[in-house]
This record gives C-alpha cells, structure tokens and sequence, in this order.
C-alpha cells in the first residue's frame, strides 16, 4: 500500500532540479534557460513546502516558497526585458551567437 | 483496497481510454473524402490570409510583463491579510507601507507611458505626380 | 512579537530605512520634475550622507552584537557598510563625469533608483543572520546590478554584459536556494546559529550537508567572482558602463565577503577561543574547500590578466585575483585573518576604485579602453599618468602604497596559522601580477606618444576627486594605524 511521504516530494523535486540543470546546460535560446532556471527554483520550493509539512517545523517553509514565488516572477520579469533589449540590438536571442566580448 | 493515489490512477487510465476509444471508433467508422476546402482553417467560413505564425506585437510583452509583477506581489497580501490584526497597528502600518510602495511603482509606469497603448502612426500616402489643374487647362 | 519589539527592530535597522526611504524620494522625485536631472545627484548624496549619519551613530552605540530575528547589527556589519558608503559617493562623482551616462542622461532617474536598491540590497546582505533573508537581499542586489549592467542600452555590449550576468547569476542563485531548503530540512531552521547549535549537537546526514553547503558556496562565489563561478566577471566587468564596473568590482564584492564570513564564522565553526582562533565544524571541512578555490581563483586570475589588452578586461582579471588573496584572510580561522579582510578590502577600494576612474576618464577622451591608447600618455597628460601608476603599484603590493599594508597583514594571518605553502603560492602569484600592471606603466612611460594618444585634461572636479583616492593610498602605506584600530574595533565582540 502506497503511503505518500516526503521520500516522494524529494523525489519529485530532484527530478525537477535535475530537468532544470539539463535545460540550462544544453538550451542554446535564452528563453529556454531561463526556463531551466525556473525549474531549479520551483524545485527548491517544493522541498521547502514538504520539509515544513513533514518535518513539522511550522509554516516558515511556506512561506519561503511563497517569497521564492515572488522574487522567480521578478527575475523572470528582469530577464525577459534584457533578453528584449538584446534581442532589439543583435536580432538573436542564442546564447552561443551573441559572443562579442572575448579578448 | 484502493489508496487515494490509487483512485487516482483509475481516474486517468479511464480518461485516456476514453479519448483513445472515441477517436478509434471515429477512424474505423467515419469516411475519408479530403479535398482542399476540407482541409483548409477553419476561419469563421473566411479563406484564411497568411499563416498563422506570427509574431505578436511588442507591445502585448510589456503590458504583460508589467501585469506579471503586480499580479505575483498580490500574493504578499495573503499571509499579511490573515494575520494582521495579531500585530494592531504596526500589522496594519506594513501593509499599507507595502501597497504604498507598489502605487508609487504603477504611477511611475504611468507617467514614463509604459502603460500607453501607442498606436502605430497611419501612413497617410503622399501624392507626388498630381497634374495640376492649372496645366490640364493650358494644355486643352 | 509584541509592539515594543517591533519598534526596536526599527531602531535597529535605521540605515537600511533610510536607504529605503531615499530611494522612493528619487523615485518620487524623478515623476514629478520629470525635466530636471541636476538635482538628482545631490539628493542620492544627501541620502548617502544621512545614511552615513545613522551608521556612524549606530557603530558608536553598539557594544556587543545585537540578535534580533532574521537579522544581527554588530561592528562588523557596519564596518562593510561604512565601506560601501564611501565607495558610492565615489561612483555618484564618477557618474558626474562619465560620457557613458551621460548619453543616456534621460533615464538618470532610473541610474540612480537602482543604485540604491543595489545598495539596499547590500546593508541588508551584511545585517542578515538568516539563510533566507540573505538569499532575498541577494536577490534584491542582484536584480538592480542586472539592469545597471545594461544600463547604457545604445552599445551592444553592454546588453551582451547584462544577459550573461542575469544568467550566470540566476543559475548560480537558483543553487544556492536548492541548497538553502537541503538545509532547512536537515536542521529545520534557516537562522545560522539555530543551524550552527544542530550541527553541533546532532551528527546529521554528512553527504547531504557537504552537498547543500556547496550548493550555497556556488551563489556566493558568484558575488565574490571566485574561481569556478567567475566566468561572468570579465564579460560583465568590460560590458557594463564604468562606473557600475567600478561599483561591483568594490562595493558587491565587500557585500559578498561580508556573507561568506557570516555563513562561514556563524554556522559552520565550534569552538572560538580566547586567543581568537577558530574550530571548523566536524561534518564539514569547508577550510580545505576553501583553500583549493582560492588558490585556484588567483592562479587563474593572475595568469589570465597576462594576455588581456583591454584595460577594464585586465582589472577584471585582477579583481578575480584579488578575490583569492581576500579568500586567504577567511580561510586561515583567526581573528587575524579576519582583521586582515578588513583592511585589505579598505585599501582595495581605494586603489580599485582610483584605477577604473582614470580608465574612465580616458575613455571619455578615446571611446575604448585598449592598452594601446596608454602610449606615452605619461608624458601627454602626466597627472592621470602618475595617479594610474600609484594605483596599480598599490595593487600590486609594493612598499610605499597601501596596497602593500594589506597584502602583508594577510601573509602575517596566513603564517602565523602555519600555512606556510600556501603564503607562497600567494607570493608567487603576486610576482606574476606585477607582469602585467607593469605592462600598462611600459605602456605609458616607455613606449614614444603617437598621434593617436590623446592628451586628457582632467577639470579641476576630476582632478579633485582623484587625489581624494590616490593620496590617502600613499598616506595608508605609511600611516596605516587608523585603519588598523578601526578594523580591530570593528571585529571586536564578533562571534557567536
């Protein structure tokens, strides 16, 4: 019989964290690594939502997750804007192609 | 003995049988006449101009992206809702601080035009090679 | 938590409020005189010099480290925020005087605004005493530095400088959250000395702890450009405007040491003892972690800087090598070395600072910062050229500058611990640095001007401000003792 545990929300997590770092590392557009980004941090309020459920620390973790909210929807926003900018001076937003700072 | 989980489990297989049944039975039972009307989009009855993968304008970007922020801080005010009168005034005192502050953000967007629905300016087209009515008169 | 309580917590936080309330005047400000941008500068000095006002009041009243909550205001968080203090008033001068800006004087507001939400960012970055409040002000200060990096939108690069520094940052913060909740649901709190009375009571799981405090150690090497999280630094150092470079080159990296000495000295250490040394925790041995980085960092950074022709690229490099010397004062587990921290990052803002302002002021002149446009300028414009040779000999380490001062309390810390191998790799990697700070003097000095070079006359503003810079550089190196008491009074009570 299947009890759900923490074990499965760490589980679950991880493989988000894992996806994430795996979007990060092979995505080439700009947008698809801010997504990965997203995930990590998504990941990271899971654990703090299940830690505070089952570890019965009280409701610190939930709250947590909901500044984490906050501050992922802030950098997203702050992304998108600077990946727009760039997009408006090179017309690509490919992380490999816009290379011009190299010694 | 089924767990919550389990119930669950049920639930979808039998949501995916449904869809996977339906659209079998459809395949096996329905003709398949296509012609070049049939397959088109579907626009209301209207011939579809031009495909559908455009690029949206710009300006959907920045409203959403200002919608976006002012949408994610309202969710600060849930835990501060529940909780603010435990703390008497200074409760009530942060919150407002709080609201205070995201106002002062929207009348900053207001007043830099951000929120301005800017519409593109109509070309008016300019008529270079008008013959004059005077030289249609000399000419007749 | 009753009112009497949350009233003292105001008290206690008066500068960071008055950073606050600053920033929403500049932003009120710039709405309702839309037109005017002279005023703007002398309202953000207003604010810095009030703020000052609260900090140096706070520094006289406080005798010991006082906890409240997320947050803990002792001498040595006041300390970093006396250095970012003076290091924004420089980079507000600089912005005075920079073409850059400028060019886009119409969103000076924003410049500005942003400025001291980094700033904000910052005090909080040193106050906080818990692993969530410092991932938020981290946060915080890196969200403004990542439009301030871009800020100048009409040159490519610097568009280029803040998609890679929002990046980069992103990724390396979002691990540092991963870790942060690994911790909490080890030890069940995010408070540093509720985590340090677990690990110190309880043998938790090793592997998930050495991993979460990795995790963490990523966002922050991040903020201090150490060596595998540094590949932002050269980009983003070259890219943004000068005067933001200069202003993350000093004032984010103190705020970034700052944390790492909190997490590391309130966290994850046992016992302190009388005569000021340290005992690293059991489950984690983060002093050979951080050995392995630092040499790692300046080696890198050093050896990097060699080939670099662009001058705000080559201080970029020397930054990161800086990072690794200032990662030696950390590492060697003494209120000494901690005192050498201090000192050094004094000196280092001085002479880091004087350094990006005279490249600064001749790329007003040329548009570029390449080494080749150094030709001669010794002889052209002299006053600029004897300045930058203070500066960069100062950053060498060499006697009579300050920079000398700092790099031999830190050999002192390093020898006294016993770290002999390692004080010398530190002392070889400096004779590697003074390879390529002398290049820049041949440069100037030795090589004939050519038509290109061009002849910058400071104004008598600029020329103020440099020698504000250079010749407390060259006081320090003799006369350092007010420094030196000021850092020892600043660590004084610091602990757990």
């Amino acid at each position: 019989m299947l009890q759900v545990g923490l074990q499965h929300f760490l589980i679950v997590s991880s493989i988000l964290f894992a996806l994430g770092i795996y979007g990060i590392v092979t995505r080439k557009n700009a947008i698809m690594v801010l997504m990965g980004i997203e995930l990590m941090l998504n990941s990271a309020n899971i654990n703090f939502v299940a830690f505070a459920r089952y570890g019965n620390f009280g409701l610190h973790g939930q709250i947590y997750a909901l500044f984490v909210i906050i501050l992922a929807a802030a950098e997203a926003a702050i992304a998108l804007a600077i990946v727009l900018n760039l997009y408006k001076t090179f017309a690509k937003i490919n992380v490999d192609e816009v290379n011009n700072l190299k010694e | 003995m089924l767990t919550e989980f389990g119930k669950i489990f049920i639930f979808i297989l039998v949501a995916i049988l449904f869809v996977l049944i339906a659209f079998v039975m459809a395949k096996l039972v329905r003709p398949s006449r296509p012609t070049y009307e049939k397959s088109t989009i579907y626009e209301c009855g209207e011939e579809p101009i031009g495909s559908p993968w455009v690029q949206f304008n710009i300006r959907f970007y920045v409203v959403a992206l200002i919608f976006l922020i002012f949408d994610v801080e309202i969710v600060l005010l849930f835990p501060w809702a529940l909780s603010y009168q435990d703390y008497g005034f200074y409760g009530f005192a942060v919150g407002i601080i709080f609201l205070v502050v995201l106002g002062i953000g929207m009348a900053y967007e207001w007043r830099k035009g951000d929120l301005e629905w800017a519409r593109p300016k109509i070309q008016v087209p300019v008529l270079n090679n008008l013959i004059k009515r005077s030289e249609v008169k000399s000419e007749s | 938590m009753d009112m009497t309580n949350l009233s003292e917590l105001v008290g206690l936080l008066t500068p960071e409020i008055s950073v606050s309330l600053f920033l929403v005047a500049i932003v009120i400000f710039d709405l309702i005189f839309n037109k005017d941008k002279k005023i703007l500068p002398f309202i953000a000095l207003a604010g810095v010099a009030v703020t000052l006002f609260f900090v140096v009041s706070q520094y006289g009243e406080i005798a010991e480290p006082i906890k409240s909550g997320m947050i803990t205001v002792d001498k040595f968080g006041l300390y970093f925020k006396v250095l970012i203090l003076i290091s924004t008033v420089f980079v507000i001068f600089f912005t005075l005087s920079s073409d850059e800006i400028k060019a886009s004087a119409d969103r000076l507001g924003e410049y500005y605004t942003l400025m001291f939400g980094m700033m904000l960012g910052m005090f909080m970055l040193v106050t906080a005493t818990d692993l969530i409040l410092i991932y938020l002000s981290l946060e915080l200060l890196s969200l403004s530095s990542y439009v301030l990096a871009g800020f100048t939108k009409l040159r490519s690069r610097s568009s280029e400088a803040a998609l890679k520094y929002i990046l980069y940052g992103a990724v390396s913060s979002g691990l540092m959250l991963f870790g942060i909740s690994l911790i909490y649901g080890l030890t069940g709190s995010t408070n540093l000395y509720a985590i340090n009375d677990y690990l110190l009571s309880s043998n938790g799981n090793v592997v998930i702890l050495a991993l979460a405090s990795v995790m963490i150690f990523a966002g922050i090497g991040y903020k201090i450009s150490a060596a595998p999280f540094h590949f932002w630094t050269p980009d983003v150092y070259e890219g943004a405007p000068i005067t933001i470079t200069a202003y993350l080159s000093v004032a984010s990296k103190a705020a970034g040491f700052a944390m790492l000495v909190r997490i590391l000295y309130i966290g994850y250490v046992s016992v302190s003892d009388a005569t000021g040394h340290w005992t690293v925790i059991e489950a984690f041995d983060w002093q050979m972690l951080l050995i392995v980085i630092s040499i790692f960092t300046m080696t890198l950074g050093n050896f990097t800087a060699l080939w670099q022709d662009n001058l705000k690229r080559m201080l970029a490099y020397s930054s990161i090598a800086h990072a690794g010397y200032l990662l030696l004062g950390v590492l060697v587990l003494s209120n000494q070395g901690l005192i050498a921290v201090l000192i050094y990052f004094f000196f280092y803002m001085l002479m880091n600072l004087g350094a990006f302002y005279i490249v600064m002021l001749i790329a007003n002149k040329t548009g570029s910062e390449n080494i080749n446009e150094y030709d001669g300028l010794g002889y052209t414009s002299p006053f600029l050229g004897v300045a930058l040779t203070i500066c960069l000999i100062s950053l060498t380490g060499l006697p009579p500058t300050a920079g000398f001062i700092g790099k031999l309390y830190i050999f002192i810390a390093l020898v006294d611990a016993k770290m002999i191998a390692v004080a010398v790799i530190a002392l070889l990697n400096s004779v590697v640095s003074l390879y390529y700070y002398v290049r820049v003097l041949k440069h100037m000095f030795l090589t004939k001007a050519t038509e290109t070079t061009p002849v910058v006359k400071a104004s008598s503003f600029e020329k103020i401000v440099l020698l504000a810079l250079v010749i407390p550089i060259l006081v320090f190196g003799v006369y350092f003792e007010p420094i030196i008491n000021f850092a020892k009074n600043s660590l004084a009570g610091f602990g757990l």
